[in-house]
């Protein structure tokens, strides 16, 4: 596969998540904050005052600009807020994987894959 | 429905029947292999439910982690979450990732490790609620990597859908298109070629036909200047033995007419 | 005799505090809280206690916003109390809320170190550590700036003057100068109170009690959780306050302890700790520290052991009469009833009522 040189460099994840959440995976160890003066995040927490641009914005800076990050872990909710984003975004790299939230328990019905997975089935 | 699906435009020659023949015998080949492969394949996407099942395992690991975190805000009695956010510097839980062959498809899978002697948040808590910030993140490092597990299951899904949608389109096209095709022209050349056998058997046939015609013609005639000399001679002879002259006779006919060709 | 006079000035406060004390959740109605399904039966639970605060709440809403409305009405009667106080009493308060000022201003350093915009911050300011001059922090770009505005415009300055420097707020973790700081409020806090004048008697004993035990219990903390970090021996000995049951032989132990056998042994010579070491001990002993605080409901973590006496030291602070010490316990078992109800409306919120009875309720 071409991408083979591409993915190896991919040792991050990213999180766009409601405070707690990005809270309790930093704790995990997830948190990467690159060196030098324009020195970048690798999560992004979204409350009640967060613009929907900025959420896209994050979306797009961790799937298509940076080239280090293997998995996108986003709230559900968050993602409801780009669904068009975050349906359109098909490449396995990086993964994009829908999360719970405290306040807001996991709906299978809303996730992208999953429902890729029942188109796939014909259901 | 062979007609729908058209043929090859070949002259229909016993050369290019073979050609096709072989054509046929390779579609067929190449359509059981990619059949099988997209059957090994689709049993793969069994993961499909592996990610199901997953999915739902995530939503109560995170349910886990997300109550650890109360446990903390609780000895903390505060929140910690700004503190925790700008500690960040260096990600101590990374994912590496690697590959796995199914059936000819490389899939990727992100194994997940710590990176030693990277710690943050060490001292957060130092003043009270350490212990339960130490637990909660285990619990959260437990959590995610559930997470990169069903990161793994959903990109290999990604990867698999997209290679079974190929496989299956190239199956599909060779079994609807390609092979009924092949057939097509295989009849037709049949066909033709038949027909041609038939022109000519016919041919052949109205040519025999013609030639016994003939033959039977001259036989006629033959016969009917014979018989006409045996008059003669009866009337001139009359008590000479007929028997023995036949013989001569007859084969005199033969050498004697042999000069006269039959013309067509 | 000082309750001779003690109501001229502290009375109303202290008998206003005794008011507030009545409308502390009991156990009845803990027991009514773990009942309920939902955050809105929560919420409807408290309505008497909480009245209005809760109004303006949205249906079900989060825990953390209800957290946050109970802190609002801790505030106003807080400031209430400020209010009516005077001389020595109004001083005392004062103190009470340097705890929170220290963690505000953590906060900001924190902010400032990483260059980000401290004006939001504010709102993470827990109010009750809020004062006139702490949006004038925010003016500051840069940590020096910061260290000198602090050392001007904040009722914090004695306890930075001597103990850090402004490079080492830049170099050192802020946990560390945020204990560093504590420290020396503890030790300022407690020599307050023992030698102002106006303070003799019950103040004196009761406070010197509670804010030995604080002591106490943060140079345990800070001495189990440095386990396994960088934080080395000396640094540690630097955040223990120096005075307190343990200090000075208690103290000297535990900076050299270094696993939590260590510090069973360094608490040894206070019962209650050791004690509290001794009912905890099972589960730490052979899983450290991942153990502690992770057994079933009915097993508690040390800091759970170290909550439950602070409750209980608070509750019999009311025995006691003509003293502002009654504050101090009232504003404690405050804060502990609203971290019970949080949790409970966490258990509830998330499911896992197994836990919901791990609170502490005294009354």
């Amino acid at each position: 596969m071409a991408s083979n040189a591409t993915y190896k460099d991919r040792q991050l994840l990213a999180v766009i998540g409601d405070e707690d959440s990005v809270t309790g995976l930093l704790l995990a160890g997830i948190g990467h904050v690159t060196e030098g003066a324009d020195a970048q995040r690798n999560f992004l927490v979204v409350d009640s005052k967060t613009e929907t641009s900025q959420i896209e914005q994050a979306f797009r800076n961790f799937t298509e600009e940076r080239k280090d990050i293997a998995v996108l872990l986003i709230n559900q909710h968050i993602a409801e807020r780009i669904r068009h984003s975050v349906d359109t975004f098909a490449d396995p790299f990086p993964a994009v994987l829908e999360i719970p939230s405290k306040d807001h328990p996991y709906d299978p019905e809303k996730d992208s894959v999953l429902k890729r997975v029942r188109r796939l089935f014909g259901e | 429905m062979s007609g729908a699906v058209g043929r090859e435009p070949v002259f229909p020659t016993r050369q290019s029947l073979g050609l096709m023949k072989s054509k046929l015998k390779g579609a067929e080949t190449g359509h059981s292999l990619l059949k099988r492969k997209s059957e090994a394949l689709t049993k793969w996407t069994e993961i499909t439910r592996r990610i199901d099942e997953a999915k739902r395992k995530m939503g109560r690991v995170m349910q886990i982690a997300a109550f650890s975190l109360a446990e903390v805000s609780y000895a903390v009695g505060g929140d910690i979450g700004y503190q925790v956010q700008e500690s960040a510097k260096q990600a101590r839980f990374r994912v590496r990732a690697k590959q796995e062959n199914v059936s000819g498809v490389f899939l990727p899978q992100f194994e997940s490790y710590t990176q030693e002697g990277v710690n943050d948040f060490a001292l957060t808590g130092l003043g009270k609620g350490g212990q339960q910030i130490q637990r909660c993140r285990e619990t959260y490092a437990r959590a995610v990597e559930t997470l990169v597990e069903l990161a793994s299951l959903q990109t290999a899904f990604l990867i698999l859908d997209e290679v079974i949608k190929v496989v299956n389109r190239r199956v599909n096209a060779i079994e609807h298109v390609i092979i009924p095709r092949t057939e097509n022209t295989i009849k037709y050349i049949n066909s033709e070629l038949d027909e041609l056998d038939r022109e000519e058997f016919y041919r052949l046939k109205k040519v025999s036909g013609k030639k016994q015609r003939d033959t039977a013609a001259a036989d006629a005639e033959i016969l009917a200047a014979r018989k006409k000399q045996e008059a003669e001679e009866a009337a001139a002879g009359g008590s000479a033995p007929v028997k023995p002259e036949p013989e001569a006779e007859a084969a005199d006919v033969l050498g004697e007419n042999e000069d006269n060709d039959v013309i067509f | 005799m000082e309750g001779l006079f003690f109501n001229t000035n502290g009375g109303f406060v202290e008998g206003v505090v005794r008011g507030y004390r009545n409308t502390l959740l009991t156990g009845q109605n803990y027991s009514n809280l773990v009942q309920c399904e939902t955050i809105d039966d929560v919420k409807l639970q408290l309505g008497p206690a909480y009245g209005d605060f809760l109004a303006a709440l949205p249906p079900n809403p989060s825990t953390s916003a209800l957290a946050g409305k109970m802190t609002d009405k801790l505030v106003s009667e807080f400031r209430y109390l400020v209010a009516q106080s005077v001389g020595s009493t109004a001083k005392f308060l004062e103190y009470l809320t340097y705890g929170y000022m220290i963690d505000n201003i953590a906060l900001l350093i924190t902010g400032t170190l990483h260059e980000r915009d401290t004006r939001e911050l504010l709102e993470r300011c827990h109010p009750l550590g809020w004062f006139e001059t702490l949006p004038v922090l925010c003016v500051a770009s840069n940590i020096e700036e910061l260290y000198n505005s602090v050392l001007i415009e904040t009722p914090l300055a004695p306890y930075f003057k001597g103990s850090l420097s402004h490079q080492d707020l830049d170099e050192l973790n802020i946990e560390i100068v945020r204990n560093t700081l504590y420290k020396n409020y503890l030790e300022d806090f407690h020599n307050f109170v023992q030698t102002h004048p106006d303070f003799s008697g019950p103040t004196r004993e009761i406070m010197s009690e509670i804010l030995q035990f604080e002591a106490d219990r943060r140079a345990i903390n800070i001495t189990l959780n440095s386990f396994g970090t960088e934080l080395s021996k000396q640094e540690r000995r630097k955040l223990y306050p120096e005075f307190g049951n343990l200090y000075p032989e208690g103290s000297l132990m535990l900076s050299r302890a270094d696993d939590i056998e260590g510090v069973a042994l360094a608490v040894s010579a206070v019962s209650d700790y050791k004690s509290f070491f001794d009912a905890v001990g099972l589960s730490q002993g052979g899983g450290g520290m991942g153990g502690m605080g992770g057994g079933p409901a009915d097993g508690k973590s040390l800091e759970d052991l170290f909550y439950q006496k602070e409750m209980e030291m608070s509750k019999m602070v009311f025995t006691r009469q003509f003293t502002p010490a009654v504050v101090y316990a009232w504003m404690k078992l405050k804060e502990q009833e609203i971290r019970n109800v949080t949790w409970i409306s966490e258990c509830i919120a998330q499911n896992q009522k197994e836990r919901i009875g791990n609170f502490i309720s005294v009354f």
